[in-house]
């Protein structure tokens, strides 16, 4: 007998087990690939930036590569399209993600445009790789240039020792006005690619190996602009990346990098006069919508096809709904096996909890109470007809709808929320309690009848207050493997033969004497 | 401030060193491990419970008649024919409902244990709630079982408030276990169940004295209404009263079983009904745990004894 309830609660341990360990890795796999979050109503910040790339071809065959934005901190890449009528698109992965497109010579000017919708990464924690640079090779300049930057670099070394070099350099260059020693490199116009290359070789000079990282910076409704740049210098060990305009360190907060080193972002072979330019547009969108996105990109479409947030609206409200049952459930069996307090039915507490999610806590259980204390004076009388069981069972139903219809009608009369709460109680479940609650008021007394409403009625409360958490049906929707989980606690509740907590009083007079 | 609460309570580790048997340890160790569900409707239908019995010799109410359908109800008073007194019941009621113990009547008005008046039409319509459902477990359709009224004891009438006091002896693999003594209260209506307010009186298995009594499962000394001393209470016939019990094994096949016997005074113990998932009170009304005495049974207690033997072991007249 004992090795019977062993081997059960074994195998349901087991199961138990092994569905939080599934649950664990579907609910990981979840957030990391389709970005969900733990909170509800998450709703994602997505990015759509847009790559404008024209050019006008030269008369040979035409080969544009276009690089990918890499994943950072703070966003990753959702989707991507190209749109280039006509053009041979394939996919180069070799490091960073490049697009490269190949069609035949063609005349007039190209149009070619690259989307990407980015949403806020908050999970995935992105790093860079550091790999030790080779030494710079030194920079070109002419004599009057050396001096100059000779120069530069003793003015700047002597300033201020707290910032790191080339943080100084930059702010020596953005200074305004404009010093001398800047305008003897840059004498006209000064563009950000300008002074990153001069940045670059002075850097150079000092044997400090740097890049050019280009990229766009997310601002709302910023439309055709050029990239924008950020040097990355390797000092100590260690690249670091430094705000072009204020020498800032660190990849800003709402920055995108499309491309780390010295190629361009979009390499056009067989073509001149080439630009680029980007457009960006924020929009808001519900961590479920961008699931499917995320889903695509990660190449797992199938899985998702299978999942519940892949059905249309409509149905997802109703599963999510679902959802929430079975956590109602293990509440229940809690306050029946274990605690022990004895409810009128089994699950009818639940489903006044599941009415009270509707209605409100407190109008919910005015309403409640009226339409039971009506419900059972009728009944009461009802019961002095002597009429047969399931013609008066079906008259306290329909007595229960017409005291709801009359609540409503009161309560949208006087615009009393209890009133309209009213509809929300299941009908027959209501007639089931009054018809049970005057049977116990017949046979066992008012005491108990009254006992029993008051469990049941906590129960539900109590019920109420685990469904109604915003939080709680979140979870157990985006997460709802967890529902399994559930099952098997349940199960394994099932086999606990200890005593309930009101046991505990009841039989504390065999111990007391 | 807590300290009601604290006193009010005790540990599980107390509850398990006294051999308490808990709700979900009956339900899980003896209900479901010795009672097989498809023996339950043996004891759930008073009628089959009244055949088998008959068959195994065990004393029962008589039979008067069974109304199965409505339109039989009509027939009622000629069922009845010459019995001025009956009782109307459920054949798969529970915990008392639906009972109707009628003391005297002329056809027209009928007057019950408690003293109400009902007329015709009342009784008729308690058949026919009965027959709907109403009383029975899971509201399924019922039957009607009209017997004849049992003369209790005179012993025992300083001991109940109107309505059949009652021996409870729970049954484990043919072993009377455990016993108590049932009394109607006037909060209880004339009922012996003990959570409508009926006092339980643990009776000694071995000699049928009084050992301890509750209402409401707290300890009382006397009868709330009669005001008789509960600890004076011994049942005669003891040893009859347990072989009814231990008969209960045969006829069922169920192991873990309540039987409850009441005294005729003229026709001696008689069963009345058997109930597969008894209530655990009967432990406070022993003052002792019932858990423990389980056990001993399933470890010392012999096997393949008839009832006769295990009856006289439990009252120490076999040795092993």
């Amino acid at each position: 007998m004992l090795n019977k309830i062993k081997s059960v609660r074994f195998v349901l341990f087991l199961c138990l087990f092994i569905s939080i360990i599934a649950t664990t890795i579907s609910i990981y796999y979840k957030v990391t690939y389709w970005g969900f979050s733990f909170k509800p109503k998450q709703s994602t910040g997505v990015w759509t930036i847009e790559e404008h790339i024209s050019f006008i071809p030269n008369g040979d065959r035409i080969k544009v590569s276009i690089t990918t934005p890499e994943d950072n901190n703070y966003f990753k890449v959702l989707d991507d399209s190209i749109v280039a009528p006509g053009y041979v698109i394939k996919t180069e992965k070799n490091g960073q993600k490049k697009f490269v497109l190949t069609s035949k010579p063609r005349e007039g000017m190209q149009n070619i445009y690259y989307r990407i919708m980015l949403y806020d990464n908050e999970y995935t924690k992105g790093f860079v790789k550091d790999t030790v640079p080779p030494k710079p090779k030194k920079p070109q300049f002419d004599s009057i240039q050396a001096a100059a930057a000779k120069e530069i670099i003793n003015i700047v070394k002597e300033n201020n020792e707290e910032t790191d070099f080339p943080e100084k350099l930059i702010n020596f260059f953005n200074q305004k006005p404009v010093h001398p020693l800047v305008a003897s490199f840059l004498p006209f116009k000064i563009s950000q690619e300008d002074i990153a290359s001069t940045i670059r070789d002075i850097l150079a000079t000092e044997k400090i190996p740097s890049k050019i990282v280009k990229g766009v910076r997310l601002e709302e409704g910023r439309k055709s602009l050029d990239p924008d740049l950020l040097i990355e210098a390797y000092i100590r060990n260690k690249w670091r990346i430094y705000n072009i305009t204020n020498g800032k360190r660190g990849i800003p907060e709402d920055f995108i990098i499309f491309q780390r080193g010295d190629k361009g972002l979009v390499d056009i072979e067989g073509g001149e006069n080439s630009s680029v330019q980007f457009a960006v547009l924020k929009s808001i969108s519900s961590s479920f919508d961008l699931a499917s996105h995320r889903a695509t990109i990660a190449d797992q479409k199938t899985w998702f096809d299978y999942s519940v947030f892949n059905l249309p609206i409509n149905e997802q409200n109703i599963i999510k709904w679902l959802s929430i049952f079975p956590l109602a459930i293990l509440i229940i069996v809690i306050i029946r096996n274990i605690i022990g307090l004895k409810t009128m039915g089994t699950f009818t507490p639940m489903l006044i909890a599941l009415s009270l999610v509707q209605t409100g806590l407190i109008s919910g259980i005015i309403s409640f109470t009226i339409i039971l204390i009506i419900g059972m004076l009728i009944r009461g009388f009802l019961s002095k007809l002597n009429l047969l069981l399931v013609p008066r069972i079906s008259a306290v139903v329909i007595f229960v709808i017409l005291i709801m219809q009359f609540m409503t009608i009161i309560g949208h009369k006087f615009n009393l929320n209890i009133g309209l709460s009213a509809v929300f109680f299941p009908i027959i479940i209501m007639a089931w309690i009054i018809e049970r609650a005057s049977i116990i008021w017949e046979e066992d007394g008012a005491t108990n009848a009254t006992r029993e409403i008051i469990f049941s009625v906590t129960t539900a409360i109590i019920t109420y207050f685990v469904v109604s958490n915003e939080y709680i049906r979140h979870i157990t929707y985006a997460f709802n493997e967890i529902n399994i989980v559930i099952l098997f606690v349940v199960m394994l509740l099932g086999t606990y033969t200890g005593y309930r907590l009101l046991e505990l009083t009841r039989f504390a007079p065999l111990v007391k004497g | 401030m807590f300290g009601w609460l604290f006193n009010s309570f005790v540990t599980p580790s107390q509850l398990r060193e006294k051999g308490v048997l808990g709700m979900n340890g009956r339900n899980y160790n003896f209900i479901s491990k010795c009672n097989k569900r498809s023996l339950y409707p043996l004891v759930d239908n008073k009628v089959i419970t009244k055949k088998l019995a008959h068959e195994y010799g065990v004393n029962t109410p008589k039979l008067i008649g069974i109304i199965e359908y409505q339109h039989q109800a009509k027939n009622l008073m000629k069922m009845i024919g010459e019995y001025k007194e009956f009782v109307i019941k459920p054949a798969q009621g529970s915990g008392g409902r639906g009972i109707l113990v009628v003391v005297s009547h002329n056809g027209e008005i009928f007057t019950t244990a408690s003293g109400r008046t009902l007329t015709y039409n009342e009784v008729y319509q308690h058949i026919s709630n009965i027959l709907s459902g109403l009383y029975s477990l899971g509201g399924r359709y019922d039957d009607v079982v009209i017997e004849e009224l049992v003369h209790f004891s005179d012993i025992f009438s300083n001991f109940s408030y109107q309505g059949v006091p009652d021996v409870r002896i729970i049954v484990y693999k043919g072993f009377p276990a455990m016993t108590m003594m049932r009394l109607a209260t006037k909060m209880s209506g004339g009922r012996a169940n003990l959570h409508q307010g009926a006092v339980g009186v643990g009776l000694d298995i071995s000699t049928g004295k009084a050992l301890n009594a509750v209402l409401r499962d707290c300890p009382v000394k006397e009868h709330p209404d009669t005001k008789a001393n509960l600890m004076d209470l011994k049942v005669p016939l003891w040893r009859e009263h347990l072989e009814i019990g231990s008969k209960a094994y045969e006829m069922t096949g169920l192991g873990y079983i309540g039987a409850d016997i009441v005294l005729d005074r003229d026709k001696g113990p008689m069963m009345l009904e058997l109930n597969a998932r008894p209530g655990l009170a009967i432990q406070i009304a022993n003052g002792f745990g019932l858990q423990k005495v389980l056990k001993n049974i399933d470890k010392n207690y012999p096997q393949n004894l008839n009832a006769q033997e295990r009856v006289d072991f439990v009252l120490g007249k076999i040795k092993l």
